[in-house]
């Protein structure tokens, strides 16, 4: 329909994904954006179209882009239990509290469930030690850090 | 024992048997949570000499705790978490993509497994938000089982 070679197509396709994802990957500002294109020598309503076509797809560019990037398995979620065992094999008449939990993760969108235990001294101590972690982000220096990098 | 001085006199194999037959019955008083007048009885009907069931008894009762922490220790169960340890990193930019900045926690939980004794920690990464729903419910679970001892 459009009556150019097949090969134009194809290279056309592909220059534009090129601008596009580099672009995105670099986040650069529409002026940058601008200027980059201007040495292409296309009209200025194509310069705006192609202006326009980043800025709005950008955001999905990027979110696709970061699956890439190498990840360790992510928190899905947790569930538990508590048990009590009562008697074994080798002891009766126990009284043995344990947290049974099924940890939720996903390997590069693969979920996977795990199931652990604790006893109940270390679920205090792993609780003491998550609220530590998560009071680091609201300390100043995390803070500055975040506030200086961008 | 087959190396002790004291036991040189004695026939080796009668020795096995001794030893053996020890072994058993503190193990299964041990399983059962025997108290020592069923230990005594049990001895008594095996016509074993005053002297010598006290002695047994005492001896037992003084190793009656940390067998019975030995004992339970023994069997299977999941894998179980010792410890916890975390990281907070701020991600500036990866190879796909740059100007990322983004806060996450990588969190590995130290796991044993009761039979081979080491195992692959489990590490997971995860954000904030995905933390604080970690924490809270590991916080409910803490909850219930303080009300589980009141009760």
């Amino acid at each position: 329909k459009l009556n150019i070679g097949f090969d134009t197509i194809q290279h056309g396709i592909e220059g534009l994904v090129y601008l596009l994802t580099e672009s995105s990957k670099l986040m650069i500002s529409e002026v940058d954006f601008q200027d980059s294109i201007r040495v292409l020598g296309f009209s200025d309503e194509l310069n705006k179209s192609l202006l326009q076509l980043y800025l709005d797809n950008r955001k999905e560019i990027r979110s696709i882009l970061g699956e890439l990037a190498p990840r360790l398995p992510s928190y899905h979620s947790l569930e538990w239990r508590l048990d009590v065992q009562l008697a074994s094999r080798s002891l009766r008449q126990q009284i043995k509290p344990a947290v049974t939990m099924k940890l939720r993760l996903n390997q590069n969108e693969d979920p996977t469930a795990q199931v652990l235990q604790t006893d109940p001294a270390t679920l205090l101590h792993l609780i003491q030690q998550l609220e530590q972690a998560l009071g680091e982000m609201k300390m100043n220096h995390c803070r500055r850090i975040a506030r200086n990098m961008k | 024992i087959l190396d002790d001085p004291d036991l040189k006199d004695i026939d080796p194999t009668v020795l096995k048997h001794c030893h053996a037959a020890a072994a058993t019955c503190i193990l299964e008083a041990g399983k059962q949570r025997a108290d020592i007048s069923a230990i005594s009885t049990c001895l008594e009907d095996c016509k074993l000499d005053k002297e010598r069931i006290e002695q047994f008894c005492t001896e037992y009762q003084k190793n009656k705790d940390a067998l019975e922490i030995l004992l339970g220790s023994i069997g299977r169960s999941p894998l179980h978490i010792t410890d916890v340890s975390w990281r907070l990193e701020y991600q500036i930019k990866n190879n796909q993509l740059h100007k990322t900045y983004q806060p996450s926690y990588l969190v590995t939980l130290n796991v044993e497994n009761s039979d081979s004794g080491s195992h692959p920690d489990v590490s997971f990464s995860c954000t904030m938000e995905q933390l604080q729903d970690l924490v809270g419910k590991l916080k409910d679970a803490a909850k219930s089982l303080e009300r589980a001892t009141q009760m």
